[in-house]
């Protein structure tokens, strides 16, 4: 064991020393001054983690508690909080500079395109990001009945997750940026968060491998795909030369129509493998845990599970209809995107079937009833999905608005409010609280992010579909019957609504931030004692 | 086999596994969802067969169809240029000045050429005509190269100051940055181009700005500052300004100079269209007080 432990210790602190050069490098050599001052921020962070990891290298083994490692769960669900309040606001800024141009304050940092990257990275890798992070390390320990494989690791994965986010929202008001919509950070970012997430994939596998339990709960399979795609996905697409050490640009391995393949490929399967794989896999552990029922059938969950890991990888080129792309690629694409249609709703029904004989909680508990609409959000956006990738369907629904609706049912109804369910069990569990500090306010909270989504994907549509209208009506002399300029005038109205619904949905998540502090600084459960047997550390 | 616990709700069978007090029933994939990956399975391969579907070693397979993207968009804009060129016939003449003298057209294409002027145009000269600051107004009756319809169609078709060969040329040296007249001198030079509009000047410095004026400025905008079509030098004296009228306007124009780009739009739009925007231009500076 001991020898097992120095092992790790030593990758550890060898990861952290590339790490701290590269940092020194930047910071060395670098010469625009947001680019020295991430040299800095990840030259400290690296230093500061190494200085921590050998001031304790002669302690001897650590003292390793036989109970879940819950502490770094709650800096989690903290940092995907701030994340996301972040991410909302700064996306109902950008929605209210489309109503009205004149508020990005005519300066370079504010402007739509700078702050947009700051909106979607804030979202989806910060607070989607932590959110994951946090749950599937909830998730893996209680399923395997193991704690964390690693004292030092899940650490590591924590606050060097956040250093990247960190470097990354901060770059693109400054212009740093490769220009690769979700996949923004320039190769500094990118190495960064490479071995970081080669910790995470490492933490994540021993932890299963010293698992109590004979399976593999379905919720873990869906955390794992989640891990190893992501890491796939982030080194393909980001594969680039760097022009040199002393800037932040790098220029892409690829060009032309193979770089949009990749970046869509990319795009698609991070839409696939993390705002869906993951937080199937938390589904599959906070839903049935909270309505105390069996998971409604086992073999859905497999037909699910591998219908989506299959099929997902093929269908990105959807995003490219119509354009240099081959056509034979864009109808496979379209057409593994109607298959993929049927396995994505067996676990919408594996979902709700699982809620029978609970119905009452979805009354009672705003958490179930998070959860509940979550999966009837990811039943509509996967259906409108596949109908989208159907190209003539997508002839009208490309470049429009129709768009924007669609990732936001997605990511507001499904991911967001799975998560917000989910957070409102897990808060109380790994806080020893007796349970979420006010259901009023959590009702509140379901209440706003559900008329703010509805209103936001219903102007949505309005505007996309309108706006493809206007685009292609001709005269009967064959000229454009609408100048793009009415087209933008026509959206007015439903740009101002999109940015109400918005500031709905980010009030009800400030709300929830004030409940879920309330129920950390509330009183803990006189009951403290962990349910259940925990697994002796491996040998 | 041992018989398996059930759930007490529903009467299924459970797996037998439990995680965290998490059972899974083992109820069937239902006949819906069975029946629906087939039908989507067999769409699919309906697709491959009709179309270009999957990669094969030196070629991809075409489909029995023979469909081709490149194919379909090259016959709808053949057939739609086919369509327009009957239906804007007129524009096909190169006789500029009969085009503009033919007064049938503006009620009849009026409101379409509208259309291709806000998609072209107005981003720069505003949907209304009358310009923003660093864009002149095409309303006010005001040329810098004259408004004849010939010169119109000129500068729509090749520009100002662009990398075309035909390109117009016209360029307001940056006199004081460039060194060749002193500060105090672009000081009284902006006060006597303040007296030619008849604004509030200083009167002793624009008796000086007016030596400066001759020696640097009158050989492009005239000896009595309005300017000339020859060059594009704009008028001074009649009250209309690309970059503003104030005095903090002039002296910065002066002092740093303008270069502005009028783009060229030949071979971006067709030649009857280049006509109907100037065509447009006339119809609507026709209507504007001068």
């Amino acid at each position: 064991m001991q020898r097992s432990v120095n092992f790790e210790n030593a990758g550890l602190l060898a990861a952290l020393s590339l790490v701290l050069l590269g940092g020194l490098a930047i910071l060395g050599w670098g010469v625009p001054l947001g680019y020295v001052l991430h040299g800095w921020l990840i030259a400290l962070a690296a230093g500061w983690g190494i200085l921590w990891m050998l001031n304790r290298i002669s302690d001897g083994p650590a003292e390793v508690p036989l109970e879940y490692n819950d502490k770094v769960i709650r800096y989690g669900v903290i940092a995907a909080l701030i994340w996301g309040i972040i991410g909302f606001a700064v996306g109902d800024i950008l929605a209210w500079q489309l109503a009205i141009p004149s508020l990005n304050g005519d300066m370079s940092w504010s402007n739509f395109g700078r702050l947009r990257p700051v909106h979607t990275s804030g979202v989806i890798f910060g607070f989607g990001g932590n959110a994951l992070i946090a749950t599937s390390f909830y998730v893996v320990q209680r399923t395997s009945r193991a704690r964390l494989a690693s004292e030092t690791l899940p650490w590591l994965v924590f606050w060097g997750y956040n250093l990247f986010l960190v470097v990354a929202a901060s770059g693109y008001p400054l212009g740093i940026t490769q220009s690769k919509e979700y996949a923004e950070p320039e190769w500094y970012a990118d190495l960064l968060l490479l071995v970081i997430w080669i910790g995470y994939l490492i933490l994540y596998l021993r932890t299963l491998a010293r698992r109590a339990e004979p399976h593999i709960y379905v919720a873990n399979w869906y955390y794992l795909a989640f891990i190893v795609v992501i890491a796939m996905l982030h080194t393909v697409n980001n594969l680039s030369v760097p022009a040199s050490i002393a800037y932040p640009k790098s220029y892409s391995l690829f060009s032309g129509t193979q770089d949009a393949m990749t970046q869509w490929w990319y795009g698609h399967n991070a839409v696939g493998f993390l705002l869906t794989a993951g937080f199937l896999g938390m589904l599959y552990y906070f839903l049935p845990k909270a309505v105390n029922r069996p998971v409604y059938s086992y073999r859905m969950s497999i037909v699910g599970f591998w219908g989506i890991t299959f099929l997902y990888l093929w269908a990105g080129s959807h995003h490219l209809h119509y354009t240099a792309l081959p056509d034979w690629v864009q109808y496979l694409g379209m057409t593994m995107s109607i298959i993929l249609l049927v396995p994505s709703w067996a676990s919408v029904f594996n979902g709700i079937l699982t809620i029978n004989g609970a119905w009452d909680k979805v009354r009672t508990d705003p958490a179930v009833r998070f959860m509940m609409v979550a999966v009837l959000f990811y039943g509509l956006s996967t259906f409108e999905g596949s109908f989208m990738a159907i190209r003539p369907v997508n002839s009208l629904s490309h470049y429009t608005d129709w768009t924007v609706g669609h990732v936001h049912a997605g990511a507001l109804g499904w991911v967001a409010f799975i998560t917000f369910g989910a957070m409102y069990k897990m808060v109380p569990w790994v806080w020893k609280r007796e349970g979420v500090y006010s259901l009023k306010l959590e009702a509140w909270h379901f209440w706003l992010a559900l008329s703010g989504t509805l209103i936001y994907v219903g102007a949505m549509w309005n505007s996309g579909i309108t706006q493809s209208l206007m685009w292609q009506t001709y005269d009967a002399d064959g000229a454009f019957l609408y100048s793009f300029l009415d087209s933008v005038i026509e959206m007015h109205p439903y740009y101002v609504a999109r940015a109400v619904g918005g500031l709905l949905y980010l009030i009800g998540a400030c709300i929830g931030a004030y409940n879920i502090y309330m129920t950390v600084s509330g009183p803990r459960k006189t009951e403290t004692r962990q349910t259940g047997p925990l697994a002796q550390p491996a040998e | 086999m041992a018989v398996r616990e059930k759930d007490p709700v529903s009467g299924t069978e459970l797996t037998g596994h439990e995680w965290d007090g998490i059972k899974e029933m083992d109820s069937p994939v239902p006949w819906a969802s069975r029946w629906a990956l087939w039908i989507s399975i067999a769409v699919s391969v309906l697709y491959w067969i009709l179309y270009p579907s999957f990669p094969l070693v030196s070629e991809y397979a075409r489909g029995v169809l023979g469909y081709s993207s490149r194919a379909e968009v090259t016959a709808a804009v053949t057939a739609a240029d086919a369509g327009r060129k009957q239906a804007f016939a007129p524009f096909a003449s190169e006789d500029i000045e009969a085009l503009a003298a033919d007064t049938s057209l503006e009620a009849r294409y009026g409101a379409s050429i509208a259309k291709l002027y806000a998609d072209n145009c107005a981003a720069c000269h505003t949907e209304n005509l009358k310009g923003q600051p660093g864009f002149p107004s095409l309303a006010d009756g005001h040329w810098l190269w004259s408004g004849t319809p010939e010169e119109i169609e000129y500068t729509i078709r090749y520009g100002i100051n662009t990398l075309h060969d035909e390109t117009r040329i016209a360029q307001m040296l940056a006199f004081g940055a460039d060194g060749m007249i002193e500060k105090p001198q672009v000081k009284e030079v902006t006060e006597f181009v303040l007296s030619l509009s008849g604004q509030d000047h200083d009167a002793v410095a624009a008796e000086a700005g007016r030596v400066v004026f001759e020696e640097n400025c009158a050989s492009c905008h005239g000896d009595d500052g309005r300017g000339g079509y020859e060059n594009g030098a704009p008028d001074l004296g009649d009250g209309h300004w690309i970059y503003g009228g104030s005095r903090e306007d002039i002296y910065q124009s002066v002092y740093y100079g303008r270069q502005g780009v009028m783009p060229a739009w030949e071979g971006r739009l067709s030649d009857a269209q280049i006509r109907m925007l100037t065509l447009y231009l006339l119809w609507n500076a026709e209507d504007a007080p001068s």
